[in-house]
């Protein structure tokens, strides 16, 4: 039993938090002589209860401590002294606050442009009510290999609204992309091209999705045939001031729609691009197949449909009740359809189904962002503890005077705050004139009045903060970790200031980053001019695709005649598409005297007989088509033989094919060396190329090098003169071909950016070190060199240390470099090797860059003359 | 002498404190009055009281010995100022007038009103 009892400790440390210290004393002492009598004559238990009651009752005005001249509430005093001693820090030592500024001004800059483009990215259709049960009903096709479409059959839609209970709205759509409209403006006639095209929709599209209209009624706007919605945006370019309601504009010169109603315009948040919508009643007369019930056989590329699912349906539900659908109508297919249910919010991020943007690549901006902040900050506690020996007999002087730890901490901490608020004030600028560069580069719509947006300025208060702890918090732990009386002494060693060690490993880690990143840089690259300059199996160049004007396969013809006659060109061949192109006509043909289909697709490339001489294929075996107008023969590549196990050329030929469900027949009279006609990303398919009159969609215009401008307006000339009210379209084959490699023409682009700028924020640290480096050793290079050291000693003294940290640096750069850049070639059928040559020009260029980063302190150190560095004391 | 503004808590605390004379600290007025008015008083009434009358003026203390029970607190012994007997004086004189003031016919009549 404890012969002192003592009263309920919680109560007496309250009691003396809140007592007035003039007071304290005494009534402390009456409480406990209270509490020690109550103990004898009531006991420990009564005794504790009067204390504590005691002691609540104490707790009123007159006991409780007054806030004033006992506290201070405002320690502005010292602030502001921290601020100035900062202030006056940053400003001698001018050289290494430029270098902080920079580096984390810089990589504060990425962070914001990557904060504002993955908030942009991550708030894709979120205006939308409801907009957690909108669903996308998009297909896996099941072939041998699975692919991806986020187009349906287009009877799925209606088959989902009628038979089943799951959903409240559904709504069909179907875009055509590339349409040239044409309108009346002041009596005269105007074509235009839109690229987005116009969208045959059904007016549910408008009570899912959010897009309020200016003009007309909802309830009535596109329930008529031939009605149209069009935006704000796109009325005021057709018709200008005009009242847009009740004029019409013409798709293709064929099909007339009536406006009757104006859409706000669409807000940069979405992923719905059309900017046209057209009544889905109309698509009769477009495609009478895609618009009858029946249009199960095969999927239109634009065909979407969207679905408001009731409330509590679970999208597993829904999935399940389409299957059936598959077996009903396609019994036979080989390609086994899956219709699956893609969320609103999981649409701009799935790349199989034509995401804008993947989530992985949002991941990969990110830690980008976090890269290059960490290295800034790096850099920042690098000079720092570099710089310490400087303030260490500040820190002992402060120390002597009565400084607690915490409050220097404190105050090496608001010198950090300091630099990091002055770089996110100029990294604000930046970003603020770069948005425009960053909309363009990735094709966004990031509004540029982007300050006013309230999580940007959390953001940005919060990446200060971050920041300034993050570089912060270890040099002011070593700062304030000095003894006064060795810091006063100046016995400091760097040895002894938070370890050289740290410095080196800290530098090691940015040589490795930058040295990841150049390795990256040199494999795509690469692997970019292999793809473009590779030998694709055919002739790219100087080949230039115009459409055809009209649907008469006579005046193709004769305008191809016409063509022919003039001077500038060599061949023109009809024909549905080039030999590589995104996207192509892939059927399921039949071989010979089998019964089934073959399970894979065959690329079918339909062209008149000049084909094959226009880009220049190699014929391997056999001979050229006969000129027909129908399909009568066909020409297969290597690839087809091969997937049906044909290895010798003569057992092929004679063979019959049957495509498109047995009415494009024809023996193979010919077969084709191997062509690529996707990308390198992709294995070659098995093609093959056949007459038929009907598919022809351009011109291959084979033109000699010489003259192309000229020859091109003469082409034009021809074409509009036979098609009068026709838009004339042309590419080259080779700029198409480029085209296929935009994302990562794009990737390259950023990947190079952005190791420039982590290599730019490396060398400012390297380089502020090395200055620390020369004007520690300044004395000893002197004594050196007196003792008969040379200058490539001196110089060798300095480098060896970088040499060796970079050396460190690429070992582990290249496994992880090695290991990246494999996977990343793993997208593609065809790629370069990874050699040693690539890491070889890796650790080369870092080593160049590090030497022209240090040389020119390095050599002016090693020149100076001894006396000058020697003489003063 | 126009307010010695007295409360009836703080007028039987002077009064203690006279009667204690020099023994006066905050335990000790509190038994007194305990015993002799048979009522308890809160540590946390009594301190709010005494503070107030000697901002008032009524009451000084001064800071007395310290014991092993009070875990060497020191006591705080009161003692009333001339302010302070002005004070209570006035509080008598004022209640002895009125009493006095009362038709002695009151106490009858109260007493055959039984």
């Amino acid at each position: 039993m404890n012969s002192n009892p003592t009263p309920p400790k919680f109560f007496l440390r309250f009691f003396r938090w809140f007592c007035h210290p003039r007071m304290l004393d005494y009534i402390e002492g009456d409480l406990l002589e209270v509490y020690e009598r109550n103990l004898k004559t009531l006991g420990k238990r009564k005794a504790d209860w009067r204390f504590i009651k005691d002691v609540l009752l104490l707790f009123r005005p007159g006991i409780i401590r007054p806030r004033k001249p006992y506290q201070n509430l405002t320690p502005y005093g010292m602030y502001k002294s921290y601020f100035k001693i900062g202030w006056r820090t940053l400003l001698r030592n001018k050289e290494y606050t430029l270098i902080n500024i920079a580096g984390l001004a810089l990589s504060i800059t990425c962070c914001i442009l990557i904060f504002v483009l993955v908030k942009h990215h991550s708030g894709f259709d979120d205006f939308h009510q409801n907009e957690d049960r909108i669903y996308r009903i998009v297909t896996e096709q099941h072939r041998e290999s699975v692919s991806f479409t986020n187009s349906v059959p287009s009877p799925l839609g209606m088959v989902l609204r009628e038979n089943h209970s799951y959903t409240e709205k559904v709504a069909r759509m179907f875009q055509e992309a590339d349409a040239v409209i044409s309108f009346e403006r002041n009596g005269e006639k105007q074509l235009i091209k839109e690229p987005q095209g116009f969208a045959f929709t059904e007016p549910e599209f408008f009570d899912i999705f959010n897009f309020p209209l200016s003009q007309g009624n909802m309830k009535t706007a596109l329930a008529e045939p031939n009605t149209a919605i069009i935006t704000e945006r796109l009325a005021k370019k057709y018709f200008g001031e005009q009242n847009p309601i009740g004029q019409v504009i013409t798709y293709d010169n064929f099909l007339p729609f009536t406006i009757t109603g104006v859409l706000e315009d669409l807000p940069e948040n979405t992923d719905i691009t059309t900017e046209i919508f057209v009544s889905y009643s109309s698509m009769k007369d477009f495609n009478p197949w895609l618009a009858s019930d029946e249009a199960w056989g095969g999927i239109t590329g634009g065909m979407y449909c969207y679905a408001l699912l009731r409330p509590g349906v679970s999208p597993v539900e829904v999935e399940e009740a389409l299957a059936p659908y598959v077996k009903l109508h396609r019994p036979e297919s080989k390609n086994v359809h899956h219709y699956k249910l893609q969320a609103l919010s999981d649409i701009h991020f799935d790349g199989r189904y034509g995401g804008a943007m993947e989530k992985s690549d949002i991941g990969i901006l990110i830690a980008i962002g976090i890269f290059l902040l960490l290295t800034a900050c790096v850099n920042f506690v690098n000079l720092a503890t570099a710089q310490a020996l400087k303030r260490s007999k500040e820190v002992g002087v402060r120390k002597v005077l009565g400084s607690f730890r915490t409050q220097l901490f404190w105050q090496f901490i608001f010198e950090t705050a300091i630099i990091a608020t002055l770089s996110i004030l100029i990294a604000l600028v930046a970003a603020f004139a770069l948005v425009p560069y960053v909309n363009d580069f990735f094709s966004t719509q990031i509004p540029v009045n982007f300050l006013t947006d309230g999580t940007l300025v959390l953001f940005i208060i919060g990446l200060d903060v971050l920041i300034t702890l993050l570089a912060g918090c270890y040099p002011a732990f070593i700062l304030t970790g000095f003894k006064p009386v060795t810091a006063l002494k100046g016995k400091l060693s760097m040895q002894q200031l938070g370890g050289f060690n740290t410095r080196r490993s800290l530098i090691v880690m940015q040589f490795a980053i930058s040295q990841v990143l150049i390795i990256g840089v040199i494999v795509i690259m690469n692997q970019m001019r292999y793809a473009k300059q590779a030998e694709l199996g055919f002739d790219k160049e100087s080949i230039v695709m115009v459409g055809i004007g009209s649907d008469s396969l006579y005046s193709m013809k004769s305008l191809k005649n016409e063509f022919l006659r003039l001077p500038g060109i060599e061949k023109v061949s009809l024909c549905y598409q080039p030999p590589a192109s995104e996207n192509s006509w892939n059927n399921s043909i039949r071989f010979g005297s089998d019964t089934e289909e073959v399970n894979f697709p065959t690329n079918m490339k339909l062209a008149d007989a000049d084909y094959i001489s226009t880009f220049d294929l190699e014929l391997l075996a056999g001979r050229n088509l006969t000129p027909s107008d129908t399909v009568r023969e066909m020409v297969v590549n290597e690839a087809l033989l091969q997937s049906l196990g044909i290895t010798s050329y003569e057992d092929a030929l004679g063979e019959m094919i049957y495509a498109n469900g047995g009415n494009m027949v024809g023996p193979i009279v010919g077969i084709v060396r191997n062509f690529h006609d996707r990308s390198m990303h992709a294995e070659i398919s098995p093609a093959l190329i056949t007459t038929a009159g009907n598919m022809y969609f351009n011109y291959a215009i084979k033109i000699n090098g010489q003259s192309v401008k000229t020859t091109l307006e003469e082409i034009e000339e021809l074409w509009e003169a036979q098609n009068p009210d026709k838009l004339f379209e042309y590419s080259f084959v080779d700029d198409e071909i480029a085209q296929f490699y935009t994302a990562e023409d794009t990737l390259l682009k950023g990947i190079q950016f952005f190791s420039f700028i982590a290599i730019f924020i490396g060398c400012l640290g390297l380089y502020g070190l090395i200055s620390f480096m020369i004007s520690q050793k300044t004395k000893e290079v002197g004594i050196r060199k007196v003792m008969g050291g040379g200058v490539a000693h001196i110089i060798w003294l300095f480098g060896q240390e970088f040499v060796r940290l970079i050396l460190i640096a690429f070992l582990i750069a290249a496994p992880i470099g090695w290991w990246f850049m494999n996977q990343w070639l793993q997208d593609f059928e065809f790629k370069i090797t990874l050699d040693v040559w690539t890491f070889a020009l890796a650790i080369g260029s870092s080593i160049i860059i590090a030497a022209l980063t240090v040389g020119y302190q390095v050599i002016r150190v090693a020149y100076i003359n001894p006396v000058l560095s020697l003489k003063t004391e | 002498m126009k307010d010695y503004q007295l409360g009836e808590f703080e007028e039987i605390v002077m009064l203690t404190v006279g009667i204690l004379n020099n023994k006066a600290y905050s335990v000790a007025i509190k038994d007194e009055i305990e015993a002799r008015l048979k009522r308890t008083v809160s540590m946390g009434a009594l301190h709010t009281a005494l503070n107030r009358m000697e901002d008032k003026g009524y009451l000084k203390s001064f800071s007395g010995e310290s014991t092993e029970e009070r875990a060497g607190r020191p006591r705080r012994y009161f003692e009333i100022t001339a302010l302070g007997k002005k004070a209570i004086q006035h509080a008598k004189d004022t209640r002895d007038e009125l009493w006095a003031a009362i038709p002695k016919t009151i106490w009858q009549a109260n007493l055959g009103g039984i």
